[in-house]
């Protein structure tokens, strides 16, 4: 179903940013500015959201930029699946920029902070929604300029050196990105996702060889947005970089970045480069680094002393489950990997800010110095927040974190297709354990900080500490992103029926290619009708602008091509004739 | 870098030059050119020029902040690919006027997106060699000291 208004997700922040870039010295404007635009990204998003769940063309908006249709141009998709990531990512970045208009000194707020924000949300949206690999390097490029901006914000000299190892890991990974990129153009010509879904599919059903090297540049793929996501091996700037950063730009990095490598993998990896001959190499990689990235990633928590750090450790774990449920596959495991992306976006946000709240009364986050305060006098409210967001990171039944990990380990019991032989027991086995050993992590950040102080600590806490858990605009964005995790467990349903809906796409890209490639659209007749292949050269454009809808569908080029190069029975045959 | 020779001629060179980005970025649609290499030729013509008069003869030349020429160009680009969508179109979508003015000239909207991303380019360039070769001697510059 075509919806030219998808791309508001991307032009909204990119509209918002480059207003705010020339009053970035009016903090005033800046931040009205601000909070209109990112409230504005979250109602389109919604609105979209609600209108791709009532279509009945299974779910999936896509819109061809500049009209040129799919294999060539450029498309966007919004299927439930970038719709749940992006309403995620939106609410969360409008609470830390909210969060971030009280918290941040002025004079770090004038260094471009407000245009660099929304220039992230917009890479970050461009990420979620893009059809095109070339495109997601692109969006990559777009959310890591502003991330390398705004990591070394304040300014520090602990946080430019972990910027300037941020900046080079992500430097390789780009140019690994583009090599890959190229490589894959070079095998099949395309870099439609769509399309390659298409041809990696048809090529495995008609039993033939997908070509040299696939696996290879699956690896190499699989390296990039495994350091982008912070999956096993490759999660060891995230502990340094990230604890360095103010509270409010910490949730968003913490909450969304993350989430858009693990994202990119659940979108490409199981219908394209782990599939065919790749699965033989890819899939055990993945099941390995998402046992490991949670088992481990929950010792490391139960090991740190610093609260920031534990709380990264726990957005490694987030992400250990959600890739899990990618790597069994299948449609609950999936579906678990896209609801528990969702919910983590907004806990991991909500679980930093919490973090600030403890840290502006302490004024450390450490552990043991926190535990040392008395909370029960000062801010007892704040001792239940933190319960609730503990038990939310273990995933407790009624609150929003149990039911993501619930089907990814269902699924890797039962295996991706419930046949006996396909379990992956040791995986749902290594789910169990990491949720075993995370509920000791975050009872004992609990305990430290909110419980355990010490007997003899009845007097007031001295004057020179800070009277106040923070501004009133960290409270309010406290309050918003713990009522949405509240509503996500307790009232789940809705969002369950969407990362199931998600979760059933992803499991079969048949819907996906349909509704990018549009085969009703791709009539032969084009060519010779028009006997043109730019759309600003159509005659018809100017002969009936009365009638837009028609011949915007009508104009679409000629995507016959794509049947003709690669053959009915073939279908990357024709490539060689280039 | 201040020679008489050099000077003069960075004043003759620099007219051409933008006169020459300004073809570049006219014959970009369909051919090897377009905004950002038009950008790219202006900034390289901007930058001798600095280099030969100095910083504050190009600042004298181009009178407004760099992130303004960088706003009003992404600003520019933005509007001529989302105006579309009003009537109907996807985003970026170009429209073409085979006769612009009887003058025979083939005008695509997509040249205002391409000028946009000819302002961008120039201004982020000036920009950064006003930045770098910035000289701050003590506070009393009133930028604070920040990236402002």
């Amino acid at each position: 179903m075509t919806n030219r208004w998808i791309v508001l997700m991307v032009l909204l922040p990119l509209l918002t940013g480059v207003l705010s870039t020339p009053i970035v010295a009016r903090l005033r404007l800046s931040r009205v500015l601000g909070v209109v635009g990112l409230s504005a990204t979250l109602i389109a998003g919604l609105l979209l959201l609600n209108n791709a769940t009532s279509e009945q063309a299974g779910g999936i908006l896509v819109s061809q930029m500049g009209g040129w249709a799919a294999p060539y141009g450029i498309s966007l998709v919004f299927d439930t699946f970038s719709g749940l990531m992006l309403c995620a990512a939106a609410a969360v970045t409008l609470c830390g920029y909210v969060a971030a208009l009280g918290t941040l000194d002025r004079t770090v707020e004038r260094r471009y902070f407000h245009p660099l924000m929304h220039f992230m949300l917009a890479g970050v949206n461009l990420s979620f929604l893009t059809g095109d690999l070339f495109n997601l390097f692109v969006a990559f490029e777009i959310m890591l300029m502003a991330s390398y901006g705004l990591l070394c914000l304040a300014g520090g000299e602990a946080q430019l050196r972990q910027a300037y190892k941020y900046v080079l890991l992500n430097l390789l990974a780009s140019a690994l990105f583009v090599i890959a990129a190229g490589l894959v153009y070079g095998m099949f010509g395309t870099l439609n996702l769509a399309d390659l879904m298409r041809i990696v599919r048809e090529t495995s059903e008609q039993g033939e060889a997908l070509p040299t090297g696939f696996t290879a540049v699956s690896v190499v793929l699989l390296t990039v947005f495994g350091l982008k996501a912070a999956i096993f091996p490759l999660w060891f700037w995230l502990p340094d970089a990230y604890p360095t950063m103010p509270v409010p730009l910490l949730a968003v990095f913490g909450g969304v970045l993350t989430k858009v490598g693990v994202y990119v993998i659940a979108r490409t990896f199981p219908p394209i480069f782990a599939a065919g001959e790749a699965a033989e190499v890819i899939v055990p990689i993945l099941l390995t680094a998402a046992a490991l990235t949670m088992v481990l990633g929950a010792i490391m928590a139960v090991a740190y002393r610093r609260l920031r750090a534990v709380l990264c450790m726990f957005v490694i774990v987030g992400v250990g489950f959600a890739l899990a449920g990618v790597a069994v596959g299948g449609e609950t495991g999936l579906a678990g990997a896209a609801f528990y992306m969702t919910q983590s976006m907004i806990v991991a946000a909500l679980s930093f800010l919490v973090c600030g709240q403890i840290e502006n009364r302490v004024g450390s986050d450490d552990i043991d110095d926190a535990g040392q305060f008395s909370w029960y006098r000062a801010a007892p409210w704040l001792a239940v927040v933190g319960f609730v967001l503990a038990m939310t990171l273990v995933g407790l039944p009624p609150l929003s974190g149990f039911y993501g990990k619930l089907w990814v380990v269902q699924a890797a019991f039962t295996g991706p297709d419930e046949t006996p032989g396909h379990s992956v027991w040791w995986l749902g086995l290594a789910g169990l354990v990491a949720g075993t050993i995370t509920l000791l992590a975050a009872l004992r950040w609990w305990t430290g900080v909110f419980w355990l102080g010490r007997e003899d600590q009845t007097e007031e806490p001295p004057a020179t500490q800070p009277a106040s858990t923070g501004p009133r605009s960290l409270t309010l964005a406290v309050a918003l992103l713990l009522a949405a995790s509240l509503w996500m467990g307790v009232a789940a349903e809705p969002v369950l029926a969407l990362a199931k809906d998600a979760g059933t796409n992803l499991a079969d890209p048949q819907r996906y290619i349909t509704a990018v490639l549009q085969p009703e659209t791709t009539e032969p007749s084009y060519a010779s009708t028009h006997g043109t292949t730019t759309p600003a050269n159509d005659q018809a454009h100017r002969a009936s602008p009365s009638t837009p809808e028609h011949h915007a569908q009508d104009s679409t080029p000629p995507a016959t091509h794509a049947d003709d190069r690669f053959g009915p029975n073939h279908p990357i045959r024709l490539r060689g004739g280039h | 870098m201040t020679s008489l020779l050099f000077k003069t001629a960075t004043r003759l060179i620099l007219p051409l030059s933008l006169l020459f980005a300004a073809f570049m970025s006219f014959k970009g649609h369909n051919a090897p050119g377009g905004g950002f290499i038009g950008g790219l030729i202006a900034s390289v013509a901007l930058w001798l020029f600095a280099m030969a008069h100095g910083r504050d003869a190009l600042i004298a030349l181009v009178p407004v902040h760099p992130r303004v020429v960088v706003g009003f160009g992404l600003l520019i680009a933005l509007a001529t690919a989302a105006l579309p969508l009003l009537w109907g179109y996807p985003l970026l979508h170009s429209f073409a006027i085979d006769n612009f003015l009887g003058l025979g000239l083939h005008l695509v909207t997509a040249f205002f997106f391409d000028f946009g991303v000819m302002l961008v380019v120039i201004g982020v360039s000036t920009g950064m060699i006003q930045r770098l070769s910035e000289e701050v001697p003590d506070e009393s510059t009133g930028l604070e000291g920040d990236l402002a």
